[in-house]
């Protein structure tokens, strides 16, 4: 049995995994469903889990196993990359021309995401904007954690080709001594000054 | 357009991977050796790091709140309703044959004595609709433990909380739970519970509930008889079980399989006086009156557990009965 009361794992990750099927399926009335399905399965396996299971990632492989099966079965995919929606945003702090070419951008990076392969599209959400760990990411895809890298790999080809010709808002990309916008804040901790600004320790 | 070399194409995953701040530290080092001399890689390395600024945004960017609070009501309602339909069983061997043991959120909800059938096909859980079955481990497990100590005489209560609602009516769980009352080691009839719940007339219908006890051994209907003292039925023809589940408790039975009922001259006897005293079968015409009114009982100390004094005429304690 898991070591916490369901309640309190629905209310620690009920929210991201929403997330993570609202970005994967595009539609609202979708992701509602295929989250709802995903605690209530977690729920009738939960006694069985180990009390040192990784319950977070345990519920991304549950939601990304559904997530296959919904598009598999109902070749709903089609109608999905048909279905792209925006999120509302908030005002970008940097002003409106940054704003505006970010969101382009941005508007143009969920197209690509959504048109991916399913596999790509989904190892891509959960390494990207969720930071699973491949090994996880391989466990949820039916897949080596190598082959989860490479999917991720060949998404990030995509989009840079879907991006092609793009002027996107600088990010610090000249400057390579920099790290990375984005993932290295929320997830660099323990990287220590010394070393190359360009790898991160992380287990494969 | 230059072709790539072949360096280039090699280094590209490892490339991306950097730039996007995803790369194993050995790989990081060579993409940076690497795009110090390759002007078009470094190009590339710089495209990536902007795409991973817009791979950022994205990350950043909340989902409508509103449509996650309706996802999350949506499940709370959901879950509720699992969690009433869910019911885990499992079948274990045991001294009175294959036995099911079946449990909600609530608690235990069914013990079901399997006949012949070693699964569930035989089980009544394969009847009743709107459950949703799912075989078990470790909890059911102890339930399991703790009803083999039960009927090994090792363990006297088993305090498990119970789900009575696949008892058939409002009618029956009044039954049930006037049944769970009577304490180990001791014996009433049918018309006694139908006094016990204020329908001294139903005494038939008493015996129709528990007939159809879903809990049988945790609501002891084995302790409630005949007012002859006769064993009369057990869940459906199982008087053998009734007899083995009382003799576990210290009450013999004598007769025929068919007419078997308790040996009264054995047990002693309360017949609910104002000065709470218990009798030895001896006194007076107690052992020949009803069992409903009179209760009997295994032991002296069941006697006193229940709160009761020794009878100041046949002073059972100064004369015990043989154990």
């Amino acid at each position: 049995m898991g070591a916490q009361p369901f309640e309190t794992i629905v209310g620690a990750h009920h929210g991201e995994i929403y997330r993570y099927l609202r970005r994967v399926t595009s539609r609202t009335a979708e992701a509602e469903d295929l989250s709802q399905e995903t605690f209530l399965r977690a729920y009738r396996a939960y006694r069985t889990l180990g009390p040192e299971a990784n319950v977070r990632a345990w519920l991304f492989a549950i939601a990304t196993n559904l997530s296959r099966n919904h598009f598999r079965s109902e070749k709903r995919r089609r109608v999905a990359h048909q279905a792209i929606s925006v999120e509302p945003r908030e005002a970008d702090p940097e002003g409106p021309e940054h704003e505006a070419r970010l969101g382009e951008a941005r508007t143009l990076l969920e197209t690509t995401v959504q048109g991916l392969p399913m596999k790509q599209r989904l190892a891509f959400v959960m390494r990207k904007i969720h930071d699973i760990d491949y090994e996880a990411i391989g466990r949820s895809l039916d897949c080596s954690a190598e082959s989860a890298r490479a999917h991720v790999f060949q998404a990030l080809r995509k989009i840079r080709l879907s991006l092609n010709g793009h002027e996107l808002p600088p990010t610090g990309g000249v400057d390579r001594g920099a790290p990375p916008a984005g993932p290295t804040e929320r997830r660099g901790a323990g990287a220590p000054p010394s070393e190359s600004p360009l790898s991160r320790e992380r287990p494969r | 357009m230059k072709r790539k070399s072949q360096v280039c194409v090699e280094i590209e995953p490892d490339l991306v991977a950097a730039a996007t701040g995803d790369a194993e530290p050995g790989a990081a080092l060579r993409v940076e050796q690497h795009i110090d001399s390759c002007g078009a890689c470094r190009g590339e390395y710089d495209r990536y790091r902007e795409i991973e600024g817009v791979v950022g945004a994205l990350r950043v960017a909340p989902a409508a709140a509103e449509s996650v609070a309706r996802a999350r009501q949506g499940l709370e309602s959901r879950l509720a309703d699992l969690k009433s339909r869910l019911v885990s069983y499992r079948v274990f061997s045991s001294p009175l044959g294959r036995i099911l043991i079946a449990r909600s959120e609530h608690g235990v909800s069914l013990v079901e004595y399997l006949d012949g059938g070693v699964d569930l096909s035989t089980s009544r859980l394969r009847r009743i609709a709107g459950v949703e079955l799912q075989e078990d481990g470790a909890e059911i497990e102890t339930l399991y433990r703790e009803l083999m100590e039960y009927l090994h005489g090792d363990r006297t209560r088993l305090e498990w909380p119970l789900d009575l609602r696949l008892a058939r009516s409002d009618f029956h769980r009044s039954v049930l739970r006037a049944t769970a009352a009577i304490p180990y080691g001791a014996v009433t009839s049918y018309a006694g519970i139908a006094a016990e719940i204020g329908k001294p007339a139903a005494t038939r219908a008493v015996a129709q509930a528990l007939r159809w006890n879903p809990l049988p051994i945790v609501v002891p209907c084995h302790r409630i008889i005949g007012t002859s003292g006769a064993l009369t039925g057990y869940s459906g023809n199982k008087v053998g079980l009734k007899q083995q589940l009382l003799a576990v408790e210290g009450i013999q039975a004598i007769g025929t399989r068919s007419d078997s009922r308790v040996a009264r001259n054995m047990l002693y006897h309360y017949d609910r006086n104002d000065q709470h005293e218990y009798c030895l079968p001896t006194c007076g015409d107690i052992a020949r009156r009803p069992i409903g009114p009179v209760t009997l009982l295994a032991s002296r100390e069941l006697a006193g557990v229940m709160g009761l004094v020794p009878c100041s005429a046949c002073r059972p304690d100064l004369h015990p009965l043989a154990a």
